[in-house]
């Protein structure tokens, strides 16, 4: 009896050895273990065992049965798991073909530059906000301490609706319309569009800028250059440089111009910075007290500082535009270059 | 603005190289674009003197020439006929680039040797006014005493350097080279130099030939004199480098000596033919309406009472400070001259400039400002170069009209301290004293009070302000670069924010990026006809005209948004692009009035096109839809009254208040074909300043069923007129209380249903909050809905 089982035993071994796939592994166990199966018929016939032995080869042949169904079993997972992978690589794709579904879009560069510009103005306490662009001659000039026939109106080509009324040639007019709607302290930015009766291959008739302007006890000339390091690290990395000259806007007394690091070239020198490696970014100054008086601010209590620059221009050496034209052509072959 | 490095060595010596005298005056405000060196094309060219001409033996029209320059003897080949033995004359040698691009080499003419070449005054960049024999047609034969073998930058004196410097309108007085020379003294805290005012006259007196009358208000000052014996042959070679190099042409000795005093005092001078002045009179005064002068531009103007001009006892013989009369101009016969000297007021001479479209070396200045102390100066200085150039002979006694306050002493007391807080850095005190004397601006401090005297070309110099630019300018921007500290360590925290519109919009071009559009930005300004090819004809018809436009393209400020990027469109289908979708975030102008009166109404708007195979209005309507659904905005959808869109394929939003807040649709196959597009385009708009002012969307969320929906589908057949709202509202009414949803999955039109008759499928969802539904409650359910669609729209289930 005992050499019986471990012929069964081994028997039903090989055969599971043997056995690749998942139904043979069915009639295995069947032919072993089934109600009709070798071992079952060994265990039915157990009163034929003598009493003495009976207790030995029960053992033995719950030994057996025990073996043969853990062998059934891993046999079972292994064929299971081979038999997946098979299906799985007949299942195989060509990974390298098109997605499905919409494509994104675009911003246009100049909203990626003003998002990022206006996030760094937030963090830094300033308040954006926007206004008109149609505005009266106040706003645009008188406010900003330009009379007319000012020499300095001549360094902008206005665009006139009426004699008093004009499309704005800068943001400048938001600092008069801050200052008479808000009370100091306060920062605000004010983004937007700028015309110009100027249109040739360097210049656009409309353009972006925006205009920044504090107003507050004791801020200064040091304030100002200090944020504006912050702001250009931030805006084109730490290893910016910005270098400072005097400069004339009739609102701001003393007024400066920025130049940082070109970023067509990195400084190396080029075309778009005629080979100086920087580029002016932007305009600046303390407020002049006229300016402050003229809109109702105190000017011996308040002092203020106020930046603002043309973006087109750095919005295109971000991104490496070659033609300032191109960002009111709206080409798709333009647009899609920058998703 | 040209300045010459020599001229400043007049005024001031300095030691400094171009270059650095370039960047210093740049980062103290006088931006130099660009510097000029005269000599960039004359190196390798001397003065030569012809020993020996030959033929050459193989080419009748060469002459092989023997040339001394000076260490050496070389041989040039010339086939200019107009050189001579002992001729002096420009030799070019190996290495020269000359500026017409000529690069000069050893050659070999038919077997004979060149050195170089003999050059034409053209090839030295010059002409007949600066140097006779500077435009003949044939090589520059130079004066006899010239040096041979001399560098010919230095005997033709063009070994200048110019700066052109960009002087800012609010220092006028640096429009000239005693003005920078000033700014250059005070940058390197050198003297100026004392330039020689005197001169020496013949007698007799000045009011025995002319008198001046002065009869507007816009002529301060008037200073004149008279010179007789006039010798007007060429100034001598040093004064004409110095016009030259400035850009201006030399002419005879008396205009340049008014063109001299230009450049070197900022103060614009006129010499008069004496003898064309009628009366022997010199009046100001405002000219008459219709008044018509021809000037030295060759054209007539006419004139009216807003312009001045200068005139005799008969006629208006100048444009004040802006142009010359031809019938006074002095002239190669003139023998007497009268020089005006005279301060107009500037914005007179701006607007007569700009209206008659004519700018001057004098009208630049007269617009910028002019000083009265200036005259006195500038006179004598004209005067002394009269003497100089033994130009003529001066009559004794100035004839000066002068209605302002001349020498008026301007000071008053700034704040140290304010300064200091301006600056954000404290400059010593020393430094502060000697940065303003050496800028010309007495100052004592005692304290913290600051005594300031600023000289009378400063009169931009008022308070605390400028004294701090003054004074960083000059100490140098440089100091901020290494200071400690923080910005605002000493001033208020302010919270930053955006305005609400911003990110409103801001959310919405991100979406429509993630639907797969693009952004554009179009010109807020556009062609007149724009309105009439989108069939508008409400109030946006009334927009606003530019007085003065760049062209009919961008002749007025849009009141509609579609315009332009249907041109978008239009080029892009043009150049090949396909799969359009764009979006623009922009304004509209509507004037309240026309004229205007008033500022007109700026509406921000969202504006959306697509130009794509298979696009259609339910797929924009789902843009927009999902645009909306954030916002709490509750509308309905009504046919849409816009004139540019299909009137059966498209809608207008209305807002509960009634208000349209936007739009969507096809655009009309009318307006399609004004665009020259012949595809269809969907377009959309939102008015975002509406939409960005509707209080936050609220949320308030109910608790979730516990039961499942169940779902029952019907078809129905009704006529075409019957439209999905109206049989989704009928389901939803019949429904009740267990209405969870009803979706329209399908429309189905075949002959078979009739005719104008389609079916619509509908997948209806029910919910009963407080129990399982049992299928005799749902199918009662749908019995009252069959019925309800029969009773109202005649729907027939559909078998």
């Amino acid at each position: 009896m005992k050499e019986k089982l471990e012929q069964i035993l081994k028997e039903a071994q090989k055969e599971i050895e043997a056995c690749n796939d998942v139904k043979r592994l069915d009639e295995i166990r069947v032919k072993f273990l089934g109600k009709q199966g070798e071992l079952t018929s060994i265990l039915r016939n157990m009163k034929e065992v003598p009493p003495e032995e009976r207790k030995t080869v029960g053992m033995l042949a719950n030994g057996v049965r025990e073996k043969l169904e853990e062998a059934l079993s891993k046999k079972g997972e292994k064929l299971e798991e081979e038999a997946l992978l098979k299906a799985m690589e007949s299942e195989k794709i060509d990974i390298t073909m098109p997605s499905k579904g919409v494509k994104r879009g675009a911003l246009h560069p100049l909203t990626r530059f003003n998002n990022k510009f206006m996030d760094i103005c937030v963090e830094m306490g300033f308040t954006v906000i926007q206004g008109p662009e149609i505005d009266t001659d106040y706003y645009n000039f008188e406010a900003l301490n330009v009379p007319k026939n000012h020499p300095a109106r001549d360094m902008q080509d206005s665009l006139y609706i009426t004699d008093n009324i004009l499309l704005r040639t800068q943001t400048s007019n938001m600092q008069v319309h801050a200052m008479e709607e808000l009370k100091p302290p306060f920062k605000i930015v004010c983004p937007g569009r700028v015309y110009r009766n100027d249109d040739d291959s360097s210049h656009s008739p409309i353009f972006n800028q925006f205009e920044a302007l504090v107003v507050d006890e004791n801020v200064g000339l040091k304030d100002l250059m200090k944020m504006i390091d912050v702001i250009l690290k931030k805006l084109f990395g730490e290893n910016v440089k910005m270098r400072v000259r005097p400069a004339y806007f009739p609102f701001t007394e003393p007024s400066i111009e920025i130049d940082a690091t070109c970023q067509m070239c990195q400084g190396k020198g080029c075309s778009l910075c005629k080979g100086t490696g920087f580029s002016e970014v932007f305009g600046a100054g303390v407020v002049n007290p006229k300016v402050l008086e003229m809109s109702g601010i105190d000017s011996k209590k308040y002092s203020g500082f106020a930046f603002g620059p043309g973006i087109d221009r750095s919005v295109m050496v971000t991104n490496k535009i070659p033609n300032i034209k191109y960002l009111f052509r709206n080409d798709m072959r333009f647009l899609k270059q920058l998703r | 603005m040209k300045i010459s490095y020599n001229w400043l060595k007049d005024f001031v010596d300095i030691n400094i190289s171009p270059e650095e005298l370039a960047e210093k005056l740049t980062v103290s405000g006088f931006e130099v674009e660009e510097v000029i060196y005269q000599n960039e094309h004359l190196h390798d060219v001397y003065v030569g003197k012809i020993t020996k001409i030959e033929k050459h033996k193989d080419a009748d029209k060469l002459q092989v020439c023997t040339v001394d320059v000076g260490d050496k003897t070389v041989q040039i080949i010339t086939s200019a006929t107009n050189v001579f033995e002992g001729a002096l004359v420009p030799v070019s040698l190996e290495g020269a680039d000359l500026c017409n691009g000529v690069k000069i080499k050893p050659t070999n003419f038919r077997g004979v040797k060149s050195d170089g070449m003999f050059c034409s005054g053209e090839e030295l960049g010059i002409d007949e006014n600066y140097i006779e024999g500077g435009g003949v047609n044939g090589i520059l034969i130079l004066p006899d005493d010239m040096k041979i073998g001399a560098k010919i930058e230095d005997a033709l004196l063009l070994n200048d350097v110019v700066f052109d410097v960009n002087v800012t309108p609010n220092r006028p007085d640096c429009n000239s080279v005693i003005g920078i020379a000033r700014e250059v003294s005070a940058i390197y805290d050198l003297p100026m130099k004392d330039v020689d005012y005197s001169y020496e006259t013949c007698g007799d007196d000045v009011n025995k030939y002319i008198s001046v009358e002065v009869k507007t208000q816009k002529c301060p000052r008037y200073m004149a004199s008279y010179v007789k014996d006039l010798n007007l042959t060429r100034s001598p070679l040093w004064l004409r480098s110095r016009l030259f190099a400035c850009g201006i042409k030399p002419i005879n000795k008396i205009v340049d000596i008014t063109n001299y005093v230009l450049v070197e005092q900022g103060q614009p001078m006129h010499a008069f033919e004496y003898n064309h002045l009628a009366g022997k009179k010199i009046i100001v005064r405002d000219a008459k309406k219709g008044e018509k002068i021809a000037v030295l531009n060759g054209n007539t103007y006419e004139l009216d009472e807003n312009d001045m001009v200068i005139a005799d006892s008969e006629k208006p013989v100048v444009i004040a400070g802006v142009i010359g009369g031809v019938n006074s101009c002095v002239e190669p016969s003139t023998k007497e001259t009268v020089f005006e000297c005279a301060v107009f007021d500037l914005k007179s001479v701006r607007l007569t400039s700009r209206k008659i479209g004519v700018s001057t070396d004098s009208s630049m200045r007269y617009s910028k400002g002019v000083y009265v102390d200036t005259p006195i100066n500038a006179l004598k200085r004209a005067l002394h170069l009269v003497c100089q150039l033994n130009a003529g002979k001066i009559v004794d006694g100035i004839i000066d009209k002068c209605s302002a306050k001349t020498s008026k002493v301007r000071s008053f007391k700034a704040s140290m301290s304010k300064i200091d807080k301006i600056l954000g850095v404290k400059i010593e005190r020393n430094r502060v004293l000697q940065i303003l004397n050496s800028l010309g601006i007495k100052a004592t401090l005692s304290g913290d009070s600051l005594q300031v005297e600023p000289p009378y070309y400063r009169e931009d110099i008022e308070c605390e302000n400028d004294i701090a630019e003054e004074l960083i300018r000059i100490y140098g921007y440089d100091v901020y670069n290494n200071l400690e500290g923080e910005a605002f360590e000493n001033s208020s925290v302010t919270v930053g924010a955006y305005e609400p519109r911003l990110v409103f919009e801001n959310n919405l071009k991100n979406e429509l990026v993630d639907f797969g559009f693009y952004e554009t930005l179009n010109y807020s300004l556009y062609s007149s006809t724009a309105c009439e090819k989108l069939l508008i004809n409400d109030e946006r018809k009334n927009v606003i005209k530019i007085a003065n436009p760049i062209s009919e393209e961008l002749s007025t400020v849009r009141t509609v948004m579609a315009h332009a990027l249907l041109l978008d469109i239009k080029f892009n289908l043009s150049v090949g692009n396909k799969d359009l979708r764009f979006f623009e975030v922009g304004r509209v102008y509507q004037p309240k009035a026309l004229p205007l009166t008033e500022l007109p109404v700026e509406n921000n708007r969202l504006s959306i096109a697509v130009c794509e195979d298979g696009y259609d209005f339910f797929m924009l309507k789902n843009v927009v839809e999902n645009l909306l659904v954030t916002t709490s905005l509750k509308y309905k959808l009504e046919r849409s009254t816009e004139p540019y869109l299909h009137s059966g394929v498209s809608a207008d939003i209305i807002a509960e208040d009634g208000k349209k807040v936007g739009y969507f649709g096809k655009i009309h196959p009318k307006v399609l074909k004004n665009y020259d597009i012949s595809h269809d385009v969907y377009y959309a708009e939102l008015d975002t300043d509406y939409l960005s002012n509707l209080k936050e969307k609220a949320y308030s969320v109910k608790e979730v069923s516990k039961f499942a929906e169940v779902e029952r589908d019907i078809a129905v057949v009704v006529d075409e007129e019957i439209t999905n709202g109206e049989l989704t509202s009928a389901i939803k009414s019949a429904c009740g209380k267990l209405f969870a949803g009803a979706e329209l999955f399908d429309v189905y039109r075949n002959a078979s249903l009739g005719e104008n008759k389609k079916s619509l499928a509908y997948k209806i969802h029910l919910l009963n909050e407080e129990k399982t539904m049992t299928a005799e409650e749902i199918n009662a359910v749908i019995n009252k809905v069959l019925k309800s669609l029969e009773f109202r729209y005649k729907a027939k289930l559909r078998a």
